[in-house]
């Protein structure tokens, strides 16, 4: 699983990102010491780096555009400075995104993966079983059938596909829909939900996607 | 410079002159000087008399009525310390002079202050900045605990706006220029602000759509995002109760594109209507809903103002409200090509 270094000075945010992370999967390091940052990103050698600005010693755009010197490990950018000049300015500095604090955890974690994704050129296709879901062009299939989704089921099933095993909860499924511009509301959800079910069962999985009560969904 | 006026001024002068001439013409016709004598003295005092007075006239009309004009031409009338000089009499040094005290002792005045201001900006916005990363933890607090509590969420929500508003605030009255226009996708900006209060919309049961076809438009995209945050809080606190729905869209014509945030909330009283961007002003709805600063819509105009947006509103009472914001399409702006 990816390693995750985070560079930020409070101690509180860098404990509780920490632990969001973890429980997603990824493997994580706090930086301590902040007057030898740049050797101690090298000895960890992170797949990524959450690099907040306002960081003791060197400003986090300084350590940024020295980084930038040696290494092209992804950066994103977590800051309280909401600055679209500053944006600018750090991703001119070689930044690959930017967030602005206080952030949706879920969004963060997306953002997260979407960029490791850019870096790692993952395929476009995720499996289960001898299903494949295919994102560019929108299907899901067996070597035998092939059904077309809709954007909202693409991106629930999306969602699920990465999380196997694990539950996924209404609510992360409803940031991820709204976060690609689906102002949907919770009974659509439910709708949306239930459609993707019977498209499985047509394809021979039932039963597949358990509703877990107060809690969310899972791909079992 | 009026001759009239100046002769005006000078009348003790001329009384004098002309008391000291009748006087010596008298002395003259006591001693029984010859006529001609006489007239060619009345005639000499006259004539001295009259191109005195008028060369002390071109002098002080050549250089005030320079000092009149430049202010004229001046868009800032405080910089004509700059373009004055004075003429080769006294009087035009002395007057330089002073101009040229009081304005640097105002200027300095105004340095202070203006530096008193940006130290408060400055301050306000580090602190700003402060209150940011213990919130931030609380969210992260909140999300990472085993059931995350929605309703806590939407109170943290509430927090980061109300420290979004004193910032734009600040920034609105006091910035010299911290924004940036370049193009920027309206679909981008609609999507942080709806995935930023998509909690109080699902909460409000409010239909939310957005359908932005013509998507770039040149502005600061923060500023922006704030901007609709700002509208859009609005049309969810004053929803109507049943079947709320929030329409964004936009349009263009030419250069200019307009982008629409229309609700079917309770409308505006029409007497309201032409007060709302005012600084403080709550209106019939603020009143009666409570929690209404009456800033929000005030800073938006600003902002608007600023960004050069032009921003109007419409709306029926129990009906509808729909803020427009227009964007130019101006080229001047545009860094990307430059």
């Amino acid at each position: 699983m990816s390693k995750i270094m985070i560079v930020e000075d409070d101690k509180v945010v860098s404990k509780e990102l920490a632990t969001l992370l973890e429980l997603s999967g990824y493997t994580v390091e706090i930086l301590c010491d902040f007057e030898n940052s740049l050797d101690k990103i090298s000895e960890y050698n992170p797949d990524l780096i959450l690099l907040d600005i306002n960081i003791p010693c060197l400003n986090g755009d300084q350590l940024l555009q020295n980084l930038r010197k040696v290494s092209d490990i992804p950066v994103i950018i977590v800051t309280s400075n909401s600055d679209e000049i500053n944006e600018v300015l750090c991703m001119s500095y070689g930044a690959d995104d930017y967030v602005t604090k206080p952030y949706n955890p879920t969004i963060l974690k997306l953002r997260i993966s979407a960029v490791l994704k850019r870096v790692n050129k993952n395929s476009d296709i995720l499996t289960y079983g001898n299903l494949s879901l295919d994102i560019c062009k929108g299907t899901i299939k067996t070597e035998k059938s092939e059904i077309s989704l809709t954007k909202n089921e693409m991106l629930i099933l999306q969602h699920l596909f990465n999380n196997r095993g694990h539950i996924v909860s209404r609510d992360s499924l409803m940031t991820i829909l709204w976060n690609n511009a689906e102002y949907i509301n919770e009974n659509a959800l439910t709708v949306n939900v239930s459609r993707i079910r019977s498209k499985l069962s047509e394809l021979g999985y039932e039963d597949v996607i358990e509703t877990r009560k107060g809690q969310g969904y899972i791909l079992v | 410079m009026k001759f009239g006026k100046y002769l005006w001024d000078k009348i003790i002068h001329i009384i004098v002159y002309v008391t000291l001439s009748v006087l010596i013409v008298m002395l003259l016709n006591a001693f029984r000087v010859n006529n001609e004598l006489i007239t060619a003295v009345i005639v000499l005092l006259s004539a001295a008399g009259t191109v005195l007075l008028f060369i002390d006239f071109v002098r002080k009309r050549r250089f005030y009525n320079n000092i009149i004009h430049k202010l004229e031409e001046l868009d800032k009338k405080y910089l004509i310390t700059e373009v004055v000089t004075p003429e080769s009499f006294y009087e035009s040094e002395l007057f330089t002079d002073i101009l040229y005290i009081t304005d640097k002792s105002m200027a300095e005045n105004i340095r202070k202050y203006k530096e008193s201001i940006d130290n408060f900006k400055e301050y306000v916005e580090m602190w700003i900045h402060e209150v940011k990363i213990p919130l931030a933890s609380l969210m992260l607090i909140n999300h990472n605990s085993n059931n995350e509590n929605k309703k806590y969420t939407v109170q943290l929500n509430r927090i980061d706006n109300f420290l979004e508003q004193i910032l734009y605030y600040v920034r609105s009255e006091y910035a010299e220029k911290d924004f940036i226009i370049k193009y920027t996708d309206l679909n981008k900006v609609i999507g942080n602000v709806a995935l930023k209060n998509k909690d109080l919309i699902l909460e409000n049961n409010i239909e939310l759509k957005a359908d932005i076809k013509e998507n770039m438009v040149l502005t600061d995209g923060k500023w922006l995002e704030f901007i609709i945050n700002q509208v859009l809080n609005n049309s969810i606190k004053y929803k109507r109760e049943n079947g709320a729905s929030i329409k964004i869209y936009s349009e263009k014509s030419g250069n200019i594109t307009r982008l629409n945030i229309e609700d079917n909330g309770i409308g505006i009283d029409n007497c309201d209507l032409s007060r709302v961007f005012e600084k403080s002003f709550t209106g019939k709805n603020g009143r009666h809903i409570g929690k209404s600063t009456g800033m929000g819509l005030y800073i938006v105009k600003k902002l608007c103002d600023r960004l050069g947006h032009t921003v109007d509103i419409q709306s029926k009472k129990g009906e509808y409200t729909c803020l427009t914001i227009t964007f130019a399409d101006n080229e001047y702006y545009n860094i990307t090509k430059m």
